[in-house]
């Protein structure tokens, strides 16, 4: 009896031998293979373009999809030019009617949605199709906020959705005013109000057209199959592990640019201007959480470029903030780049304590020591935020550090805080600030500010917790102060300037909770402005605004360090636009030596 | 025949308990008395810091807050465990997530032992239904895996208002592991009881008229008593090592040092060659590990009825 | 003998039922409303209800036949667990995670079995001397040192330092590449205890009556090892043996999150990071129904082989 039972473990386990054995192995990752490797620490939620806000599914759709317009690659400051569109759109005097001529011969990739598998022409129709899928309420579109109440009959639309019972009982022939196809290559948008921003919004990949074959034949599992028009086509994902593109064999064409900014043919970056693109046979993101492996990987030339992570730091840039001389000597080299962004400890303007207690809010920003925050958790990269608005926007303020919102001093502080005493009527109780993650770098994070509050004598209690708990309950209002950061997603300051603006807040997310009605009317003016010198100046105003509100301490603004290896040609960081690997080309020969060349120099 | 009473030695033995006998035996093992020696010593270090907090001495030793140095020294005569980030003393961290480590498995063990020994006991008492339910009930939760149990247990509790009462860091991490492992404790002392409940002694005991209450309190309870304590000193191991897990998935003291923290900050801190936190959380959780079990171990031994002819 | 399976085989409903009882208090009830989240930033009220009505959270939860009860143990019985977050149906996600996690569980697996076994057999040899507590001293203070340091502590020095294999998953890696490290450092931890427990098992039988009559007859311990104790002793070592192999398809969870192992045991981290209820739910329960049919399985094996093991 024994034996049996002997047999049947034996027979088991060989069973899980065999899965195990055939379960393996698609694609031998050779570094002479011209396929850029590169990493990524988030996973990609998923490849359609009606329901993409996080940055790791942007990086990797942009290759696949392409948008009406897009930011050029080389010049500053960013400007947006055509992509899909023949040119700028024709914008009429009232600026509610965008014109968009579309460009002929585009092709959707080869996919078995189309007959005999092969990709049909784009036509003006599909990015319509695009704008109603966001509007269809059945696919819950996290991207609705950004066309909501925007474009005519849109709305009137999404509400028709509402009534349906099912996904399939949609109809998308339902006329919508504001998006009409004149013709297959015009496009005639319709806005209830003036969006100078618009052609930004057009860059965006939710903005893509999509195939209405595409959409019908995988419904809800599209998230995988996008079909688009790009350079690139999806080869494999494997879900929360690695993503691969491959090039698209029957790419239209486009070339690479032939101007750009002074110091780019220095650089290097106008070597292939002219050129067709793409120059690589496809891309491979591996998903790699933990920064060490990733950095291994980068010194081992396995991963072409690199963010410096902050604990190896040291290793890479010396206290001149240049490369180390064992960097050089591996031929790696650095790219600097600010990127449009602020991280902040922010106040809940709703809640009792601090709402109504300005003393006490500036107390808090005299009491962070912003300059030791950005030297002990970005290795001093980052600048100090004198205000909201980063460097990189058109209309930030050169003369913003005067105001000294950013001023570090206990003294000030504790005097602040008598003042708030005062206002309270009693002494200021127990303070709560939520963090949005539990790891080591938050709680270094939390332990810091901690200090921070306790030297100037209050007393504070850090929430930890994981981000979709942080997000509920931000939204909620229960948090009474949080740390966060914002980032521009368009180089206007609109961006940073909305959230602030009190009815989009109550209808959308929650934050600062801020309601100004001077700020509000500004707001409502600078909506409608196209970009002009006396917007630049009102933007201004509403940052002062804001800061003598103190609805935040703004800590820093990101500097991004990121390393390259001098194969990887053509790599500028660019901070808007999504799908860049059509630009990068590499020298293959010269990362297949790379590892006997990292033998010698060892 | 009084010649042959005359003869025999009348021998009277003391009576022994099974604790006294064992406790007897127990000190012969010099190696465990060690392991005791040591134990204690942590649980003093624990206790002096609690009060040391609750009067607010500001004895050097319990001041982990205070930068000593600049940051991430390594160790040497002047730092003798090194600094951290903030320049904090490492040594000093280390005692307090003493503190931190051990009121995890203190209470944990609480738990489980107020939930698992009633119903241990009634189980195997009162047989029949109630005994039926509970056996469900404990053969359900061990069918799911020891971790997945906590991890969902710890995941939903965290930062929930249950019945009127708001559960915070530490207060889910004790509700997580204690409400998962009162089972093994439930099991054993379901199965003493239901040996010794037909036991003379009790039969005796009922016999007179002593509630079922009784019973299960004087009579049964103390006589399997030795199997928890057992139990709990092996136990009280598993449960620092758990901490330092769900301290790595992000549950747990954040705000103040624990063993678990140390370990979980080097993951980053090992890049830069900064060893020594998670070598000192370490050797920390080493000793009283390896005190507690082979403690536990020499334990069980003499408390074995059947070695007791040795 | 059929009787006694039969009745077995019932007893595994109640336990099954319980636990999807269990996960339903705890996913439905006491975790509260996720719709919220799964809305994400910018969400209005109208996209919150819809996704309530798309997970069925809007339907009453216990007392109509559409329940969300009802339909939480029907879609348990079918093994539809439905899509996780990020819109991807959950079976897909197990069904992708199964080979990675096995090919590091199951290498493992029979590393520390076969291992502990024979090092336990040579210790039965020594017992009571020198080496025998040494080895004792050895599986303790493995058993004291914390998982994650052991963890750390080799993927610091053989992959990071000494570069012996690679730090972390990639997907050009084969298995034999990726999976030898987190292995290696799988047995080294495993077999503290089994060892323990195995020594045990053998000393236990070592100090029965018919060991000793075995002695007496002047049989060598070899022979006395192999041809008896061995035999006894292989009922507790199976049954241990064998309620492991549940445990070998939840994967390693630590492991596979520090090597970058795409198995279930990451799939779990992500999960519990990302408050995935789907997926916990459905990993539960299949971890659930495999530890049932694992434990009926050693206890009819028992009942066939041990003729003292009662039937009732």
């Amino acid at each position: 009896m024994l034996k049996k039972v002997f047999l049947f473990i034996t027979i088991l386990s060989s069973c899980l031998f065999l899965i195990v054995g055939c379960g393996k192995d698609d694609g031998e990752q050779t570094s002479s293979d011209n396929v850029i490797h590169t990493a990524l620490t988030g996973k990609i939620t998923g490849l359609d373009p009606a329901n993409m806000r996080d940055w790791s599914s942007g990086v990797v759709a942009g290759n696949i999809f392409e948008t009406l317009y897009q930011y050029h690659y080389l010049k500053r400051p960013y400007e947006a030019i055509p992509l899909l569109a023949e040119s700028m759109p024709i914008i009429s005097d009232d600026g509610l009617t965008y014109t968009i001529k579309i460009k002929q011969g585009v092709l959707f990739h080869d996919d078995k949605c189309f007959p005999d598998g092969r990709g049909r022409e784009l036509v003006a129709e599909d990015f319509i199709y695009a704008l109603k899928r966001i509007a269809n309420i059945k696919n819950i579109s996290q991207n609705w906020s950004m066309f909501d109440n925007k474009i005519l009959g849109l709305d009137e639309f999404r509400e028709y959705t509402k009534t349906c019972k099912t996904r399939d009982e949609v109809d998308y022939s339902w006329q919508v005013e504001g998006l009409k196809a004149v013709d297959d290559y015009t496009l005639v948008i319709k806005f209830k109000r003036r969006w100078p921003q618009f052609i930004y919004i057009l860059t965006d990949p939710s903005t893509t057209a999509i195939a209405k074959e595409a959409d019908d034949m995988y419904g809800k599992d599209i998230i995988a199959h996008p079909v688009g028009t790009g350079p690139f086509k999806l080869k494999t994902w494997h879900r929360g592990s690695y993503i691969e593109l491959v090039r698209n064999p029957k790419f239209r064409g486009e070339l690479y640019p032939s101007e750009g900014e002074p110091g780019d043919e220095e650089a290097g970056y106008l070597d292939d201007a002219g050129k067709p693109m793409p120059f690589v046979d496809g891309i491979t993101w591996s998903i790699i959480a933990e920064q060490q492996p990733a950095w291994l990987l980068f010194m081992n030339g396995q991963i072409d470029s690199k963010a410096i992570p902050k604990d190896n730091f040291g290793e890479a840039i010396d206290s001149s903030m240049e490369l180390t001389d064992q960097m050089e000597a591996l031929n790696i080299r650095l790219e600097k780049f600010s990127d449009p962004s602020t991280y902040f400890v922010g106040f809940n303007m709703e809640d009792q304590l601090l709402g109504n207690n300005k003393p006490l809010r500036r107390a808090i920003s005299y009491a962070v020591d912003r300059k030791r925050f950005i030297d002990l958790f970005s290795n001093n990269r980052n600048i100090v935020a004198d205000g909201f608005l980063p460097p990189l926007m058109a209309s930030y303020n050169p003369e913003i550090k005067k105001k000294g919102y950013a001023e570090y001093s206990n003294e000030k502080a504790k005097q602040l805080i008598e003042e708030a005493e005062i206002i309270n009527k009693g002494k200021i109780p127990l303070l709560k600030l939520g963090m949005p993650g539990t790891g080591t770098s938050y709680r270094q994070m939390g332990q810091f500010l901690k200090k921070c509050f306790n030297d100037v004598g209050l007393e504070v209690e850090m929430l930890y917790m994981d981000w979709p708990t942080y997000l509920e309950k931000k939204n909620s209002k229960s948090l009474q102060m949080f740390v966060s950061g914002w980032i521009a997603t368009v180089p206007d300051a609109r961006d940073f300037l909305e959230i602030f603006y009190s009815p989009y807040w109550k209808a959308g997310t929650k934050s600062f909770n801020y309601y100004n009605p001077q700020f509000d009317k500004l707001f409502e003016q600078v909506e409608v402005m196209p970009d002009s010198g006396e917007r630049r100046e009102l933007y201004r105003r509403m940052e002062m605004v804001v800061m003598d509100d103190c609805p935040a301490v703004f800590i820093n603004h990101r500097v991004s360090y990121v390393l390259k290896h001098s194969w990887y040609k053509n790599y500028k960081p660019h901070v808007f636009q999504y799908g860049l690997a059509k630009y990068r080309r590499l020298d293959c020969a010269e990362r297949a030596n790379y590892k006997q060349f990292l033998k010698k120099v060892k | 025949m009084t010649d042959v009473v005359k003869d025999k030695k009348i021998v009277a033995v003391k009576g022994t308990s099974l604790w006294k006998d064992g406790l007897r035996r127990l000190k012969h093992r010099k190696f465990a008395m060690v392991c005791l020696v040591i134990i204690l010593a942590y649980f003093a270090v624990t206790a002096f810091v609690y009060v040391a907090e609750f009067f607010n001495w500001q004895i050097r030793a319990v001041m982990w807050t205070e930068e000593v140095g600049p940051s991430y020294q390594p160790p040497d005569v002047k730092y003798v465990f090194g600094t951290d980030i903030f320049g904090q003393s490492v040594l000093r961290k280390t005692i307090y997530g003493a503190k931190t480590s051990i009121t995890v498995a203190l209470c944990a063990s609480l738990i489980s032992i107020l939930i698992g020994v009633p119903l241990g006991a009634i189980a195997g008492y009162f047989r029949g239904v109630v005994d039926e339910i509970i056996v469900w009930i404990y053969s359900t939760l061990s069918s799911i895996p020891y971790i997945l149990l906590i991890l969902a247990f710890a995941v939903v509790l965290r930062d929930r208002t249950l019945f009127g009462f708001r559960l915070t860091g530490m207060v889910t991490v004790y509700l997580a592991i204690g409400l998962t492992s009162w089972v093994g404790i439930c099991r054993l002392i379901r199965g003493e009881i239901i040996k010794h409940k037909d036991r003379e002694y009790v039969l005796a005991a009922r016999s007179y008229g002593s509630s079922n209450a009784r019973i299960i309190f004087k009579q049964l309870l103390p006589n399997v008593f030795h199997l928890v304590i057992i139990d709990f000193s092996l136990r009280f191991v598993s449960f620092i090592h758990a901490e330092v897990i769900l301290s790595f998935l992000g549950l747990g003291e954040a705000d103040k040092p624990s063993w678990g923290a140390m370990i979980n900050d080097a993951r980053i801190e090992l890049a830069r060659g900064v060893w020594w936190q998670m070598a000192a959380a370490t050797v920390a959780i080493f000793f009283i590990s390896l005190a507690l079990n082979i403690f536990g171990d020499a334990l069980r031994d003499s408390l074995d009825p059947k070695l007791r002819m040795q | 003998m059929t009787a006694y399976i039969i009745r077995r085989l019932f007893y595994t409903v109640p336990i099954v039922a319980g636990v999807l009882l269990l996960t339903f208090v705890l996913f439905n009830l006491v975790g509260g409303d996720i719709s919220l989240e799964i809305a994400g930033k910018n969400a209005t009220q109208e996209t919150i209800d819809e996704i309530r009505h798309e997970y069925g959270l809007d339907k009453p939860l216990f007392l109509s036949l559409d329940s969300q009860f009802v339909n939480h143990f029907k879609n348990a019985l079918v093994f539809d667990f439905g899509r996780a977050r990020d819109r991807e149906p959950v079976i897909d996600k197990i069904k992708r995670g199964i080979a990675p996690s096995l090919s590091i569980t199951v290498p493992m697996f029979f590393g520390v079995v076969f291992i502990s076994v024979s090092l336990a057999l040579l210790v039965a040899f020594v017992r009571g001397s020198a080496w025998d507590s040494l080895t004792l001293f050895i599986c303790v203070a493995g058993m004291s040192i914390p998982y994650l340091s052991f963890i750390l502590f080799g993927q610091y020095f053989f992959a990071y330092k000494w570069g012996f294999f690679p730090i972390y998953y990639t997907p050009g890696l084969s298995l034999y590449e990726y999976a030898a490290l987190p292995v290696l450092i799988g047995i080294v931890t495993g077999i503290g205890s089994n060892l323990r427990f195995y020594r045990t098992v053998m000393l236990d039988e070592m100090k029965s009556d018919y060991v000793r009559t075995a002695f007496a007859k002047g049989l060598s311990t070899r022979k006395v090892l192999f041809k008896h104790v061995l035999k006894n002793a292989m009922i507790p070592i199976i049954t241990r043996v064998v309620l492991a192999i549940p445990y070998l398809f939840l994967g390693s969870l630590l492991l596979e999150r520090f090597f970058g192992i795409p198995g279930l045991g990451y799939l779990m981290i992500e999960a519990i990071g990302s408050r995935d209820y789907f997926i916990i739910n459905a990993m539960t329960y299949i971890s659930a129904i495999l530890f049932v049919l694992f434990n009926l399985t050693t206890d009819i094996c028992y009942a066939l082989v041990d003729p003292r093991v009662s039937l009732d």
